[in-house]
């Protein structure tokens, strides 16, 4: 439509930009050509290319934040297709910076752990092949200027997944959980197609800054229909309610993996693009509406299924799916820099608490079954200080960094007027005090009730990352989120997120609400420690965790029965519709078809030949009988003319 | 003998012609009407007769029939080309004769019955 | 126009006859006396070479071919004996159809306009050897030498056509060995005895 292409960035040549964006797909392509000769060192190899975008990454702080004019951040043009219209290249401004810092540091980390966690697999080489290319392709989700790069990384984002949930194929289950990954990922491609569809046919354009530029001049049904399809995408990807089946599945890939994707970095690119496109989120209330109760519903509803589950693992991935409930509360009622901020905070914590968890998982070679840990405190302490420190901060104990993020993003949701939205998110905050602490207790206090005799210690390339997260874990928060809109965050976003209407004055203020979370904190805490953690309940802690197990009630067990429905509604029918066509329409219709074309031509055949008698008389009757046919015709036709 | 009695016929109808006095002319539609008759019969000596032979004589019955038309339209028409016309006929059913009483000879000679019908290698 | 009705009806008698005799030479004689009703017509067409060359052609050469044939199959016990009749039962309507169709051929040629026969027969009757007289051997000899000498031509090649295929067909077809005249004997004995074995 306008010949005036609006660019987010400071339009330039950034040579660190792109090196930064293509390391890790260098790291990738050594690791899978050369993997077998250079075996060990490829885990090396790897977190090298990830700890050099890190320090490219830093050594950008000045480009991504520079600020002229209207443009915000260093945007690096590639190529264009259809010169003019469609225009691709990178943009590295203060969202996609921060991303960018937690993608590479944090991944960094789990690369260096991951050394030690995967040492001795079979598969080594590949394994880091995949870590690479996973973080080459969210870096191009985060780092494209426009939203057909962002759906090429969404798309290969989850092709990585795909790769590192299945990377022990040989189990059924994993090869399972990979798939079925993959296809409700798909499910939330396909919406964000119909998104870049739609402002095609709408601008002509798919740059960020045509898009957010005309946002205003989209009428109410497009903008919401564009809206639906991005959550549908941003559904799919941080498992929201009903597209978060997968995710508790996807555990079935190892510890790193599901520390890096599956909680720090691939799950939160729903958040990532709402953040993105928050000019249109601002323009459309609905929109607002519909993410605010998404995310709402599937915080509580993973903090309800978290308290059943017995795999750690599992505890951690539906602790994950209720935080970024929150994170998706955040941004989708307009407190961006709130759920942005519990975005960073929740990264540094829940790889801390998943690492920390292979550390046990490592030790106790590979149970996973809480009910048969306990007592490990002694046994394993490193671990234990670890994960007591992300669970102080998952559960927003004041001072620790979960603490600044979550109340923001709570008190955000009551500012922008979901009063629904931010009792919800309060009831939750008691209910993950409660399941976390549970994992807490479970695992560490007791008796131990296990089979392994000598847990086997992990080494310090395994405990170095743990202890170099506990850092951030406990005080990232009060350092740079303290102090409200004169904090070191509120400055650093000003120029990204502009400021929001509020729509009146709310009836809390920030610490009535923080007070308000912290009663509700405390008493999850009290429900779990005297269910778990006094001298009574440690007691018959066999019987009574096995008593629990069985009381479980099966609308719990069966998770809300989500699995079920997607099965009988989407695979079921599929299946017999493929059954179907392959019993019914295939035999019978289309092999049918060309039997019957066949058996007539036979049947043509034997007709014909049964003028083959041999007989001369025979065909000498024919002759005689055509003659007379001629005779017939030509005397009556004749006969007609006269 | 049979020349003779033939002549005899010729003689009794010569003499008419020769004398000078008109002959009242046949209309043409008889001649026609006689060929197609003899043409059937000839027709139907084929399908019926069993015996190769007599289906041979059948086709010369035909082949006769077709003379007798020429020959009536010659006269009808003055025209001499109908004469050279039954001429060929006659040679090729000459010819044709030869030729399928060779065929017939050489197939039944070592057959039992001399039928038509047996002689089916061509079936199917 | 008796005339024409008596000859016509001896044509076709003798037609009839030609084909429904029992021994095949009675159908010879049957054919011998159509050929003869038959030359009988075309001299009332002022053919009178025509009819003469049917005599001695037909009647004098094809004939007796004939004759010599059914001669040499009447060897045997049983000669010109007949199988079953193999002809399938849809025969019958077509053979009704193909009859039908003379009847309509027949109608038609009746009910069609008529062909005017020439008035008078210019030139019948002359001296003999005059070119000009219509049906006379000169006259068709002057037309077949010159006008239409092709069909004289080819009628030659028919019949060297005629004859070598003869010589093809029936001819000796087995190489020459000494002892063919034994090899004769013992198989016309052989056939003797398959034929009265089918006694």
């Amino acid at each position: 439509m306008s010949a005036v292409h609006h660019s987010l960035g400071v339009a330039g040549n950034y040579p660190m930009l792109v090196a930064l964006w293509l390391l890790p797909l260098a790291g990738a392509v050594v690791c899978w050509a050369f993997g077998p000769r250079l075996k060990a060192f490829c885990g090396w190899l790897a977190s090298a290319a990830i700890a050099a975008s890190f320090v490219l990454a830093v050594l950008l702080w000045g480009a991504g934040t520079q600020h002229a004019g209207n443009a915000l951040g260093a945007n690096q043009p590639l190529f264009s297709w259809i010169a003019g219209t469609f225009d691709f290249g990178l943009l590295l401004d203060p969202l996609s910076l921060l991303w960018t810092f937690i993608i590479t540091g944090v991944g960094f980390l789990i690369h260096f752990y991951s050394i030690g966690y995967m040492e001795g697999d079979r598969a080594y080489a590949r394994f880091f092949a995949y870590m690479n290319f996973f973080v080459f392709a969210m870096l191009t989700l985060v780092l494209s200027d426009n939203f057909v790069g962002l759906l090429v990384g969404w798309g290969l984002v989850g092709l990585a997944s795909y790769f590192l949930i299945g990377f022990w194929f040989e189990r059924r289950t994993a090869v399972a959980a990979a798939r079925k990954a993959f296809v409700l990922n798909v499910v939330g491609d396909v919406g964000i197609m119909f998104a870049v569809f739609a402002l095609v046919a709408a601008i002509h354009s798919v740059s960020f800054g045509d898009a957010f530029a005309a946002a205003g001049s989209f009428g109410t049904p497009l903008l919401f229909g564009i809206c639906i399809a991005l959550f549908i995408g941003a559904a799919a990807k941080s498992a929201q309610v009903p597209l978060h089946t997968w995710l508790p599945d996807a555990m079935e890939g190892p510890t790193p993996v599901s520390a890096l994707i599956h909680a720090a970095t691939m799950v939160t690119a729903g958040v990532y693009l709402i953040a993105r496109c928050a000019p249109l989120w601002n323009a459309s209330a609905d929109a607002r509406m519909l993410a605010g109760t998404i995310g709402a519903i599937t915080a509580i509803a993973g903090a309800i299924l978290g308290c059943v589950q017995w795999d750690i693992k599992r505890i951690l991935a539906y602790s994950t799916m209720s935080q970024i409930g929150y994170m998706i509360v955040g941004v989708g009622v307009g407190a961006y820099e709130g759920g942005v901020a519990h975005f960073f905070t929740h990264a540094f914590f829940k790889a801390q608490l998943f690492l920390a968890s292979g550390l046990i998982i490592h030790a106790l070679a590979n149970e996973q079954d809480v009910r048969r840990m306990g007592g490990l405190r002694k046994k394993l302490p490193f671990a234990f200080w670890a994960i007591l420190t992300g669970v102080l901060s998952i559960c927003g104990i004041p001072g620790f960094s979960g603490f600044f993020s979550k109340d923001e993003v709570i008190y955000g949701a009551l500012l922008h007027g979901h009063p629904w939205i931010y009792a919800t998110c309060i009831v939750t905050a008691g209910l993950t005090a409660y399941y976390m602490f549970r994992l807490l207790f479970v695992t560490f206090l007791g008796e131990y009730r296990g089979n392994v005799d000598h847990p086997h210690a992990p080494g310090w390339v395994m405990n170095l990352p743990v202890a170099i997260l506990i850092v951030p874990t406990v005080a990232i928060g009060a350092v740079l989120l303290y102090g409200g809109e004169h904090s070191p965050w509120s400055r650093y976003f000003a120029p990204q997120f502009a400021p929001a209407q509020l729509p009146a004055v709310p009836a809390l203020t920030e610490l009535q609400t923080s007070g308000i979370v912290l009663i509700v904190v405390l008493a999850g805490l009290a429900i779990a420690w005297v269910r778990y953690a006094t001298r009574a309940a440690q007691a018959g802690a066999v019987e009574r965790l096995r008593r629990e197990a069985e009381r479980t009630p099966a609308f719990l067990v069966n998770l809300f029965y989500f699995d079920t429905i997607i099965d009988l509604a989407f695979v079921r029918t599929s299946q017999l519709l493929g059954t179907l066509v392959a019993r019914v329409l295939d035999p019978h219709l289309i092999d049918g078809a060309v039997r019957e074309l066949a058996a007539i031509t036979r049947s043509a055949g034997t007709l014909v030949r049964s003028l083959e008698t041999g007989l001369l008389r025979a065909y000498a009757l024919i002759l005689a009988f055509g003659a007379a046919c001629f005779i017939i015709y030509y005397a009556l036709a004749a006969g007609g003319a006269h | 003998m049979p020349l003779k009695s033939n002549a005899r016929h010729a003689k009794r109808f010569c003499g008419v012609a020769n004398s000078g006095g008109r002959v009242v002319p046949v209309a043409i539609g008889n001649y026609i009407a006689l060929s197609a008759v003899m043409f059937f019969i000839g027709v139907t000596g084929v399908l019926v007769r069993r015996n190769p032979l007599i289906m041979l004589m059948s086709i010369e019955l035909m082949f006769n029939a077709a003379n007798l038309l020429f020959i009536a339209f010659a006269r009808a028409w003055l025209a001499n080309v109908g004469h050279i016309f039954a001429f060929l006929v006659i040679t090729v059913a000459a010819a044709e004769a030869a030729i399928g009483l060779a065929i017939v000879v050489t197939t039944f000679r070592s057959e039992p019955n001399v039928d038509v019908d047996e002689v089916r290698l061509m079936r199917g | 126009m008796i005339a024409f009705w008596i000859v016509g009806i001896v044509v076709i008698a003798s037609a009839v006859w030609t084909i429904t005799a029992k021994k095949p030479v009675y159908s010879v004689v049957a054919l011998l006396i159509n050929f003869g009703a038959l030359a009988v017509l075309y001299v009332s067409l002022s053919a009178e070479f025509l009819a003469v060359m049917q005599i001695i052609v037909y009647s004098g050469a094809i004939l007796v071919l004939f004759v010599f044939v059914i001669a040499l199959l009447s060897s045997g016990v049983a000669p010109f004996s007949l199988g079953p009749n193999r002809l399938p039962r849809i025969a019958v309507p077509a053979g009704i159809v193909v009859l039908a169709a003379l009847g309509f051929l027949v109608y038609a040629v009746l009910h069609a306009a008529p062909v005017s026969m020439a008035a008078h027969a210019p030139a019948t009757t002359g001296p003999v050897g005059t070119a000009g007289i219509f049906g006379s051997v000169a006259d068709f000899g002057k037309a077949l030498f010159t006008v239409q000498l092709l069909p004289f031509e080819i009628t030659a090649l028919i019949l060297m056509v005629a004859v070598i295929g003869v010589v093809a067909l029936a001819g000796d077809q087995v190489p020459y060995v000494p002892s063919r005249r034994r090899a004769a004997q013992v198989e016309r004995a052989a056939r003797e005895a398959i034929l009265r074995g089918g006694e």
